[in-house]
């Protein structure tokens, strides 16, 4: 019962960290200084602790609650090292369910602020949904149906057995290929910044949210970043033996399309949709072709 | 023009009673909140003349704002300072008005360039505000044609520092003395004007009601104003309310 | 009298007393009533779990006996049957009832046909031979004809290309049935039973073809769906829920008689189809997950609310035989079990948009917007609704398709799971897009003094949203039917529990993840209204526009064309061939009707008549 306390908890320090690291990365690469240790957090203060905050009704309120609970709910689904939560309860398809409710919390939140801005920011995050999505459940698939079975736990025992060797990434390198580049559109980074997109819709989704309202945001973009980087480290890196390598792991995979992300502008919707189904997708379907042939 | 002695200045303690804040936090962790708030500052840049073309510099590699916890927003609902980098025509004062009552307090204002704090060489135009503190209360001036971008960090600086030690709530003066600006903001745009903002409703919202909230301009403004109370959500079932 | 004499019996009594009181003002309670009894009646049957119970009623036609009878399959699609009758009939009772005589309607015509299709729909279910089957198919073809109808307009336009669509696949199915008589001599089920594995692959084929296409003409499998979303939509309200509901799977519910009771998933997979690697089988889901896709990403570019959600009603049913099709414990538990969700869903569904439609006179999506604000407890119908209907936890429908994706990465079918992956994301779509231009987004000035729905339709609607909350949260009563029916049917029974599977390769407890997500839901509200400082309401004006002072009479809402993105890329990929296809074959039908007509006027009658003798009696002999 405590680990359902303790791996939300986990995963928001983690994430925070990732956060960071993004930062960095971007300033590293910009040839800047970047933000201090801390920073991530006191944004999250900041935020809260603003004095008047605008809502746009009740809807706006709740959805962000969703956001940031359906997250906390989610991340229970993963196993920690020495902790399983509630993975043998939920399993992966469940999962990949799961973590659709914080965005159709913010979805909501977002559409009782009556801004058309961030309903465009929503259309098109949906459709990146759409499009990351088909990879992302190609490569589900494939692992499901190598480890014959849904259950996390028994994926990364699996995965555990044989070291290296047994590692997703290296049974299937064409799946995790695939899953890589599905994370870098998962996350919503360039190129596929579609649906932030400052410049052109006012950052979508967040341009009526402010306070508490961006502070529940920069919260679950915490638990998305390790969310993305933790399911990666399951499915293909043979999870966590202990916290070191689990660690070193998870920051490793989100580092990836971070390190990606600074170097690109960004692609147009129907581009975004084209490119995802037909690259990742494809090696994905090639990479489950040699699973069962 | 302008009464001095009512317009105020930084670091001047306001002879009005601290409220209680909103936050419950902030009641308790009152030092981690402000060092947090000055910490963490996301900006509006304005940018309604040639001021703007030192902000890039200042945000990017070679002077890297970023490393001091700020970074540019885009909406005013996202913002803490709004930086106001040039001369302001009547026109573009409305919006910036506007901006600035959308935003989130606790809010500041940073005038960068003379234009702002008296015209500048826009001082004999028929067709521009000379002070930007007439029509919202402004933290820091960053005066220069242009300031260089070691100015505009010096001057984000002082105003950390400002947030810091509790000094900087200059936001809470546009609630209660928003009469005064008001006035200013109708001397310009005429009698109609209004905004989307409601800033009396927020004042009592928030209990920042000062004894010159309200005046002759505010009741000049209800005269006119349109209605701008929230779609509250009703359940408003016909059956029931006819059985109450 | 056994216990199922007595539950026709009411049904029939529903009928004669709507056809006689259907004026007055109590009809409609009355037959709220009728249907609850029928429904006591129903769980006395114990047709779910006992034996089959037979009607008293047996006839003889020529040499052919007809009899009636309830197993557990017949229960299970009885049960939603007359529960979406009372549902629908409950919202139909009280102020929906008068709003539809004011305008000019007969809703004691609406009654008589709403009971008109309940009594049909069980007749159908009892059927005991292939003759019942056939007449009660005919009975309830017509009876939702007269429901699709009583709208006039658009809608009896629909209900006449139903019309069309039912006669073609009627006499599909009598030619099959011919065919099975001449074969075996009986259309008795277990005397066809024993004799249909002497066929051969051909004619097994042929009676697919006939019977299959028939059934699936009321399914709207493709590539027969064109007629079903405008008969449904354009149908009155709480008509459009039960046809929504229910009535197309009594299409679902044949073909699980013909594909899964008498033919077998064994025979099917053996069957291969020629010049190809695929089975009868793989053939028939393919056409199932291409059922899931088409007609979802179909409704994506609706903008009327109706049609949006009739449009997905003809997806979900491809879900139901998709599973069906994989046959493994968890996926034909899948399919049938969201058969029951899928209706408590989609009626739910319609009923919000019909209050809407009730409340601001269109159902229109791009002259809706904001109307959370005042028909907030619809907003929470139409939300559960639509979660259900994507299949997000923690609703019933997230459930039922989670069963058909486990089944089909169990049995190692990728390219159906995308599909059906494929599918449920455009649902996501197309029901945000639902719920954000009806209800979120901002109010028009003319929407400003709505009301909430009247109280006699939201407690049906709050109801069914209940039940779909309380299905997602705790499916094991409603598995433990769908286990028996699969046990009824020779499937093997779903490993069920209380909170959902049980499955030592990664199960699912839905107890366990609706409590984490109502916990985690606690936690985000703690750091949000615990930890956040105090906010304000604002009026929807005050909004960001970049600078722009934004008033009442200029609209500021995105929602025509709203996935525009997406549409770039795909909307080439519309070509409407199926329309395309049924035009062609329209003109066709027309062009040789004329022929006949004009040959038959212009050349002398006696010849015509002479010659069509002739070449009857040369196919027949040959």
């Amino acid at each position: 019962m405590i680990e359902l306390i303790l791996m939300p908890l986990a995963a928001f320090v983690i994430g925070l960290a990732m956060v960071l690291m993004m930062r960095r990365i971007g300033a590293r690469l910009q040839r800047r200084v970047g933000p201090p240790l801390l920073q991530p957090l006191w944004d999250i203060i900041k935020l809260h602790g603003k004095e008047t905050q605008t809502s746009h009704g009740l809807i706006h309120e709740l959805g962000i609650v969703m956001a940031i609970g359906g997250f906390v709910a989610a991340v229970t689904l993963m196993p920690l090292p020495g902790m399983n939560g509630l993975a043998e309860q939920g399993g992966l398809i469940a999962l990949v369910y799961m973590m659709m409710i914080p965005s159709l919390g913010l979805a909501l939140g977002v559409g009782q602020c009556a801004n058309p801005n961030g309903s465009i920011g929503i259309s098109r995050a949906l459709t990146a949904m759409l499009a990351y999505d088909i990879p992302m459940v190609i490569v589900v698939f494939g692992v499901a149906f190598f480890y014959g079975s849904t259950s996390l736990v028994q994926i990364i025992d699996a995965q555990q057995a044989g070291g290296f060797a047994t590692w997703g990434i290296a049974e299937m390198p064409l799946l995790a290929f695939a899953g890589l580049f599905a994370m870098q559109a998962m996350l919503g980074k360039q190129p596929f910044e579609i649906y932030v997109a400052p410049a052109e819709i006012a950052t979508g989704p967040m341009v009526e949210m402010g306070g508490k309202f961006l502070g529940g945001l920069f919260i679950m973009q915490c638990f998305q970043l390790y969310a993305a980087g933790a399911l990666y480290t399951l499915l293909f890196l043979g999870g966590g033996e202990n916290w070191l390598t689990f660690l070193i792991k998870v920051f490793a995979v989100v580092a990836i399309p971070m390190s990606i992300a600074f170097l690109f502008p960004r692609y147009r919707t129907e581009d975004v949709v084209r490119l995802v189904w037909k690259w990742p997708a494809m090696i994905g379907l090639l990479g489950i072709a040699f699973l069962m042939y | 023009m302008t009464e001095l002695i009512k317009t105020p200045r930084t670091g001047e303690t306001l002879p009005v009673k601290a409220g209680k804040r909103t936050n419950p936090l902030a009641n308790v962790f009152d030092e981690l909140v402000r060092f947090a708030q000055s910490r963490s500052l996301f900006m509006l840049h304005y940018c309604t003349g040639c001021g703007a073309i030192e902000l890039p510099p200042s945000m990017t590699s070679r002077f890297d704002m970023e490393r001091l916890g700020i970074q540019p927003m885009v909406s005013p609902r996202q913002a803490d300072i709004l930086l106001v980098t040039g001369y302001v025509s009547v026109k573009t004062l409305k919006r910036i008005i506007l901006t600035y009552e959308q935003m989130g307090s606790p809010k500041y204002v940073i005038g960068i360039c003379s234009c702002t704090v008296n015209g500048g060489m826009y001082w004999q135009s028929y067709a521009t505000a000379k002070k930007l503190n007439d029509y919202m209360p402004v933290d820091i001036y960053i005066a220069g044609c242009m300031p260089r971008p070691e100015a505009v960090i010096a001057g984000l600086r002082e105003l950390m520092e400002n947030i810091r030690q509790g000094k900087a709530d200059s936001w809470k003066d546009y609630y209660r003395h928003y009469d005064h600006y008001l006035g200013h903001q109708q001397r310009l745009f005429g009698e109609t004007w209004q905004t989307p903002t409601d800033v009396i409703a927020e004042a009592r919202h928030y209990g920042l009601f000062g004894p010159d909230t309200l005046g002759t301009h505010t009741a000049l403004l209800e005269q006119h104003q349109r209605p701008l109370e929230a779609l509250e959500m009703k359940v408003d079932i016909p059956e029931l309310m006819a059985r109450r | 009298m056994t216990s199922l004499d007595h539950l026709v019996l009411v049904s029939a009594l529903t009928l004669a007393l709507m056809l006689l009181f259907g004026r007055m003002r109590i009809a409609g309670r009355l037959a709220v009533v009728l249907y609850a009894v029928q429904f006591l009646l129903l769980m006395q049957t114990g047709a779910l779990l006992g034996e089959p119970v037979a009607s008293s009623l047996t006839l003889s036609v020529l040499d052919l006996q007809m009899h009636w009878r309830y197993d557990a399959l017949s229960w299970f699609f009885a049960m939603i049957t007359i529960g979406a009758g009372f549902f629908c009939a409950w919202y139909a009772a009280g102020v929906w009832q008068e709003r539809y005589r004011e305008e000019g309607h007969s809703p004691r015509l609406f009654h008589v046909a709403l009971a008109a299709n309940v009594l049909t729909m069980l007749i159908l279910l009892g059927s005991g031979d292939l003759l019942s089957l056939f007449i009660g198919w005919e009975l309830v073809s017509w009876a939702s004809f007269l429901l699709m109808a009583v709208g006039g307009g658009p809608a009896g336009r629909a209900a006449l290309r139903y019309l069309v669509y039912a006669f073609s696949g009627g006499m599909a199915i009598l030619a099959g049935l011919m065919l099975i008589y001449t074969q075996t001599g009986s259309l008795d089920y277990a005397r066809v039973l024993s004799l249909l594995g002497e066929l051969s692959d051909g004619q097994v084929w042929l009676l697919l073809l006939l019977i299959g296409g028939g059934f699936a003409v009321k399914m709207g499998l493709l590539p027969f769906h064109l007629w079903q979303a405008a008969a449904y939509a354009e149908t009155p309200g709480p008509g459009s829920s039960f046809l929504g509901a229910i009535s197309a799977r009594m299409g679902l519910y044949a073909l699980i008689m013909l594909l899964v009771a008498m033919l077998g998933i064994g025979r099917l997979t053996a069957m291969e189809v020629p010049f190809t690697f695929l089975s009868a089988r793989d053939l028939i889901a393919w056409i199932a997950a291409l059922t899931v896709i088409i007609p979802t990403y179909i409704a994506l570019q609706q903008h009327d609310a109706r049609y949006l959600l009739a449009w997905h009603g003809i997806g979900q049913g491809g879900y139901m035989l998709l599973g069906l099709m994989v046959g493994n414990a968890v996926g034909s538990a899948g399919g049938l079990f969201h058969v029951f969700t899928y209706g408590i869903t989609q009626a739910a569904l319609l009923m919000a948009v019909f209050a809407v439609v009730h409340r601001t006179g269109t159902a229109d999506l791009n002259k809706l917007g904001g109307l959370v604000a005042r028909m907030p407890l619809t907003f929470l119908v139409l939300l559960f609704g639509i979660i259900s209907l994507a299949g997000l936890p923690p609703m019933a429908g997230f459930v039922s398709k989670w069963m058909v994706y486990r089944s089909l990465v169990a049995e190692g079918m990728p390219l159906l799971f995308v599909a059906a992956v494929v599918g449920t994301l455009g649902t996501i779509l197309s029901v945000y897009k639902l719920i954000h231009n009806i209800f979120l987004g901002q109010l028009r000035i003319e929407h400003e003094q709505v009301r909430e729905a009247p109280l006699s339709m939201l407690l049906p609607m709050l109801g069914l949203s209940t039940l779909i909350f309380l299905v997602g949260v705790t499916p094991g009563p409603a598995l433990s039917w769908v286990a028996a029916v699969q046990a009824s049917l020779g499937l093997p029974p779903v490993p069920y529990t209380l909170g959902g599977i049980e499955d030592p390769r990664g199960g699912l407890d839905m107890l366990w993840l609706v409590g984490i997500l109502m916990a985690g839901f606690g936690v985000g509200a703690l750091i949000f209204f615990g930890l956040g400082g105090r906010s304000k309401r604002v009026h929807q004006l005050d909004n960001y526009a970049g600078g722009h002072f934004l008033t009442a009479d200029v609209r500021y809402q995105y929602s025509d064309n709203f996935y525009a993105g997406l549409m770039h890329l795909i909307g080439p990929w519309y070509r409407g061939a199926f329309l395309w296809l049924e035009k062609a074959l329209t003109a066709t039908v027309a062009f040789l009707s004329a022929v006949m007509n004009g040959f038959y006027r212009y050349a002398q009658p006696a010849l015509f008549v002479l010659a069509t003798a002739v070449a009857l009696l040369a196919l027949t002999t040959a």
